[in-house]
């Protein structure tokens, strides 16, 4: 079971804002939804373990520098930025 | 009112020298103009994958072995999510319960051992720059490789958390994974803190205690957080279990979180990196590659060299200092020498941390034992000792080029003898006063020799001749 | 119908001097020009990008210079591999404007070998869908019947090759985002081994399930393509690269080959037409020389839930960075920092998106991840273990792709469980990092394709590909399009 301030509470971790309005219809789909992810827990065999899906191990770089990139390039997706920062005006 | 107990846990953050970030081939440097030190991958543009530099995982291992922890031999990383601005995935990569070293400990003088319950890697947020209440974001920093060593709640008051940070500080350095400078920020640290009546079994409600940046910081606000938890128990009150800040403006510690900010990690495993496995062969390797520390120093210079505990602690506090005293020491028979000029002659011309540190002298720790070693072998006396080691520190010549042959030969017993009689004759108070039992006066005729011949003279020679005038 | 391998006639054609590059590309281009207002495969055309590369390759072929099997064929990109300086969204509302700085490797790869970009195509929003409906740019249609879905996510890949208005196309599998539409639209698409096709620059949804690979119009294609984009790539840790080469092990003999058949793929199907498509199947490859081997695998019900859960969590942490402040959409009104992130992110990401991001955050939140996340996560193990033990009795496991055949559009947006239960057959080979490869197997009675897929061992590509390769070129089972270029 699911309430309307848990998936509040879920909503808020993950920086969703959820209209009142919709709040009810929402608390319905998602609480189907977590029904049938619970069904997994009908199963009560063993369970094995899972690490990594091909067992891998020890996949490093060696610490040599590489360029980084221009800073237009970085700033690119921001319209070149802010004195070279990426900007978050207070308020729009 | 009742006595209180302070108890504290550390988390400290070191940020290690390696070259390049922990996931990205990018430089680690200090202080450049913001967002140039940033690719792809360290500001989390969508589909970059990070890729593991192999010597920040090295470093966190040396860092674990010098701090007495054990090394896993299967660890992982984790993701700790969390949406702030200076994330620029909206999660951290850091590990979360397979860290690389695990249960360690670092001993304080008064012989309490802090446990160390865990030391971790992770990368660092970017910085975020306000103005106006406009933010402005710097990913220069971001990704940049730390370490976290959390302790045990083990310690007992303020001198005993600093002190324990000096050490970590001064162990870092030893083996050279990091600066450690709290000023620049390559060493934060995070107290948590609680109070207790003294001789209460049970731990009180922590607080955790951030940003302070300095010694004295960290003394003023633990102390204030002990004062108020203090207060709030004697006047019935609970304490909240909250992340609190310093604000060194006004000197207090305020509540850090608004409720926006409710936290909740949800660690999991990092899908886009492998596990770290660390076979106990490469422990060992890297083990042996460990330099001398402060503890094992500490033993050898009062142990096998009679230094003072005193002496041995101001010297080992800096390691240049310490390898300069350890390669001077082993070509002398007296490391005791060593040690005094250091200390004394020496750190005269250092009169900052930082310049102690460093050590930037122009003498070497040869020509310093070769200076020595003249002393030793009664050629010269105590005052050329020191004169001569003036000049050399001053102009960095070699011992040959300021003691010449003649004063090395010293003076013949004619000379002296001569010398002996100009000074009996130039001092009848002394001679009257020596004669009257004075013992003291003797002293003054001596110096008077001395003086005459430069200090070349053979002491031990001088007052023979002089008794026998006498 | 049999289907020859497109890219060698191509690339015989070019090399023989009958056709010129730029020809070929500008009759793609046109074919896009006349069905996308119909298919909506493509969300963004890069015509210049595709002449501009078609006259090089041009260059060299007038130059006498040898050019590779991949040089020069028109080809798409699904729009979640990053393709530097051109727009890259996941055909979302969140990315609009994005326009990555560097290449995925595979588009690095592809790129070095002068493949011929014609644009980015239509997807289920961050490939969280099953019809391409949940697409910022609005639905695609199936090339067979456009009131149909093209399936999803990698619904504009499959719609395009389908329609023949691109040779092949790299598209993203998850749950099934390339077998899925692949049945739905008649054509290949090969899920390959979790490690073997380097996911560096794709867009990821669920990093520990996602793996780029191929749809194309035939087998020996699909071999030949993974064989180009296969390896191992130093800015993916999680990728080793290919054991083998895929296209010269296509010998079509297959006598002896054991296909491990388990009732429980074929509980769930809808349509008796699929059921007697499959079993149809299962016939010929005895004919062939195959042996079936039947077995259990009792755990695959739980598959569908360990999937949602995991790809969720994942995608929860993945999405997290769309925050308005790097890149990509930004709210127009807010006050402070926390409220930009939120408007921007719920105005930017689509229901469905926040739905699977909400359910995420919930199983891996304190209180619920023991029950939901870990249990989850070792039941992977369990289905891991599970497949590896079905693999010691057969060479490769024979399944329908998807219990039905392509849905009318409009089907998904009633349900989200649902529309979930339709994935039933492809995400267990995701959560166990299998190949598999989906093949036509005939048509309903609307003439519809029907889809089979054939699972093989880790690293095993050359197996399955081998299997499809001999039932496609003696089945007669692939369903023809008449669309695009002819």
């Amino acid at each position: 079971m699911v309430t309307r301030e848990e998936i509040l509470d879920i909503a808020l971790l993950a920086k969703l804002s959820v209209d009142e309005e919709k709040l009810d219809e929402l608390t319905k789909q998602m609480m189907d939804i977590i029904a049938f992810a619970d069904t997994i827990n009908a199963y009560e065999g063993q369970t094995g373990e899972f690490d990594n899906i091909n067992g891998l191990s020890n996949v490093f770089r060696e610490d040599t520098v590489v360029a980084s990139y221009p800073r237009e390039q970085i700033l690119k997706n921001v319209d070149g930025g802010e004195n070279g920062f990426f900007p978050v005006k207070k308020k729009m | 009112m009742r006595e209180y107990e302070l108890v504290a846990g550390l988390e400290t953050h070191v940020e290690l020298s390696t070259k390049t970030k922990i996931f990205c081939g990018c430089t680690t440097a200090f202080g450049s103009e913001p967002n140039t030190h940033c690719c792809p991958i360290c500001i989390g543009l969508p589909g970059t994958m990070p890729k593991l530099n192999r010597q920040a995982v090295r470093y966190a291992i040396m860092a674990g072995l010098a701090t007495n922890c054990e090394i896993n031999p299967i660890a992982k990383m984790d993701r700790k999510n969390y949406v702030y601005p200076d994330l620029p995935k909206a999660y951290q990569i850091s590990q979360y319960d397979r860290p690389l070293c695990s249960n360690g400990y670092i001993q304080l003088q008064n012989g309490r051992k802090i446990r160390i319950l865990r030391i971790h890697i992770e990368e660092d947020a970017g910085k975020l720059v306000h103005e106006r209440g406009d933010t402005y974001v710097d990913y220069n920093r971001g990704g940049v490789p730390l370490i976290e060593i959390v302790t045990e709640p083990d310690i007992r008051s303020i001198d005993e958390a600093i002190e324990y940070v000096e050490k970590l500080q001064l162990i870092m350095r030893y083996i050279g994974v990091s600066d450690v400078k709290m000023q620049e920020g390559s060493l934060r640290c995070d107290v948590n803190i609680s109070v207790r009546p003294k001789g209460a079994e049970q731990l009180g409600i922590r607080a955790e205690i951030k940003n302070m940046n300095s010694f004295a910081f960290m003394q003023k606000a633990m102390q204030y957080e002990f004062e108020r938890q203090t207060d709030l128990l004697e006047s019935g009150e609970q304490v909240v279990q909250e992340t609190r800040r310093y604000n060194t403006d006004t000197g207090e510690t305020e509540p850090m979180r608004g409720k926006e900010d409710a936290h909740d990690y949800r660690y999991f495993r990092e899908p886009d990196l492998v596990t770290i496995e660390t076979a106990p062969q490469e422990v060992e390797q890297i083990k042996a590659a460990l330099p001398e520390l402060p503890d094992a120093k500490f033993a050898r210079y009062t142990e096998a060299y009679g230094l003072s505990e005193t002496d041995a602690n101001i010297l080992i506090k800096y390691r240049r200092v310490a390898e300069f005293f350890d390669a001077a020491a082993k070509l002398v028979q007296t490391p005791k020498t060593v040690s005094n000029l250091i200390i004394t002659q020496i750190f005269r011309r250092l009169s900052t941390e930082e310049q102690k540190e460093a050590f930037e002298i122009v003498v070497t720790p040869q020509t310093l034992a070769e200076l020595i070693a003249l002393r030793e072998s009664g050629k010269i006396n105590n005052n050329l000792l020191k004169s001569t080691l003036e000049q050399m520190l001053d102009t960095g010549k070699p011992v040959a080029a300021l003691i010449d042959e003649k004063d090395l030969g010293g003076v013949d017993e004619a000379t002296l003898r001569e010398i002996c009689r100009q000074v009996v004759a130039e001092n009848p108070a002394a001679v009257q006063d020596y004669r009257g039992g004075k013992e003291a006066a003797f002293k003054a005729l001596i110096g008077g020799v001395m003086k005459a011949t430069r200090g070349k003279a053979n002491a031990l020679q001088a007052t023979e001749i002089l008794k026998s005038l006498l | 119908m049999k289907p020859v391998s497109k890219i060698k006639r191509l690339h015989a054609q070019m090399t023989a001097g009958e056709l010129s590059c730029r020809e070929l590309t500008q009759r793609y281009i046109d074919a896009i020009g006349r069905e996308n207002g119909e298919l909506n495969a493509y969300v963004l055309q890069t015509a210049q990008t595709a002449l501009d590369t078609a006259d090089a390759v041009d260059a060299k072929l007038r130059a006498g210079q040898p050019i590779s099997m991949l040089e020069g064929i028109p080809m798409t990109l699904k729009d979640n591999i990053s393709t530097d300086g051109i727009a890259t969204t996941c055909c979302s509302k969140i990315l609009q404007g994005y326009t990555p700085i560097y290449d995925a490797t595979v588009w690095q790869t592809l790129k070095h070998e002068n493949a011929v970009l014609l644009g980015k195509t239509n997807m289920d929003e961050f490939a969280m869908g099953s019809s391409c409906e949940t697409s910022f740019y609005g639905a695609a249609g199936n090339p067979h019947h456009p009131d149909h879905v093209p399936g999803g996510s990698s619904g504009g890949v499959a719609a395009a090759v389908a329609a023949n208005i691109a040779v092949y196309g790299l598209g993203s599998d998850t749950g099934g985002s390339i077998r899925q539409p692949a049945s739905f639209c008649g054509v290949v698409g090969l899920k390959p081994t979790y490690g073997a096709v380097s996911r560096y620059g794709l867009i990821a949804y669920a990093s520990s399930l996602d793996q780029i690979g191929p749809i194309t119009a035939s087998v020996e294609d699909a071999a030949l393509v993974f064989d180009a984009i296969s390896g191992k790539d130093e800015m993916d840790s999680t990728c080793t690269g290919a054991r083998e080469t895929t296209a010269d092990q296509l010998t079509g003999e297959i006598r002896g080959l054991k296909i491990g058949v388990a009732k429980e793929y074929f509980d769930g199907i809808r349509q008796p037409t699929v059921k007697d498509a499959l079993q149809k199947a299962l016939q010929h490859f005895q004919s062939l020389g195959a042996q079936i081997v039947p077995f259990d695998l009792p755990i695959l019900k739980y598959a569908l839930p360990v999937y949602y859960i995991l790809a969720c969590a994942e995608a929860s942490s993945n999405l997290g960075r769309y925050d308005g402040i790097r890149y990509g959409y930004r709210t127009a009104h807010y006050n402070g920092t926390h409220d930009m992130i939120c408007k921007t992110r719920s105005e930017g990401f689509g229901a469905e998106v926040q739905r699977r991001i909400l359910l995420g955050t919930y199983v891996l939140s304190s209180g619920y991840y023991d029950a939901y996340y870990k249990k989850a996560q070792n039941l992977r193990g369990t289905i891991v273990g599970a497949f590896h033990n079905a693999f010691t009795g057969c060479d490769v496991i024979l399944a329908p792709t998807v219990p039905m055949t392509a849905f009318e559009k409009g089907f998904t947006a009633q349900d989200a469980v649902e529309t979930y239960l339709t994935d039933i057959c492809t995400v267990p080979v995701n959560i166990a990092g299998l190949p598999a490869v989906s093949i036509p197997c005939g048509a309903d009675e609307n003439g519809l394709p029907i889809g089979m897929q054939l699972i093989g061992n880790s690293f095993c590509e050359a197996v399955i590909l081998n299997a499809a390769y001999s039932y496609e070129q003696t089945a007669d089972a692939f369903i023809a399009c008449d669309r695009g270029v002819r």
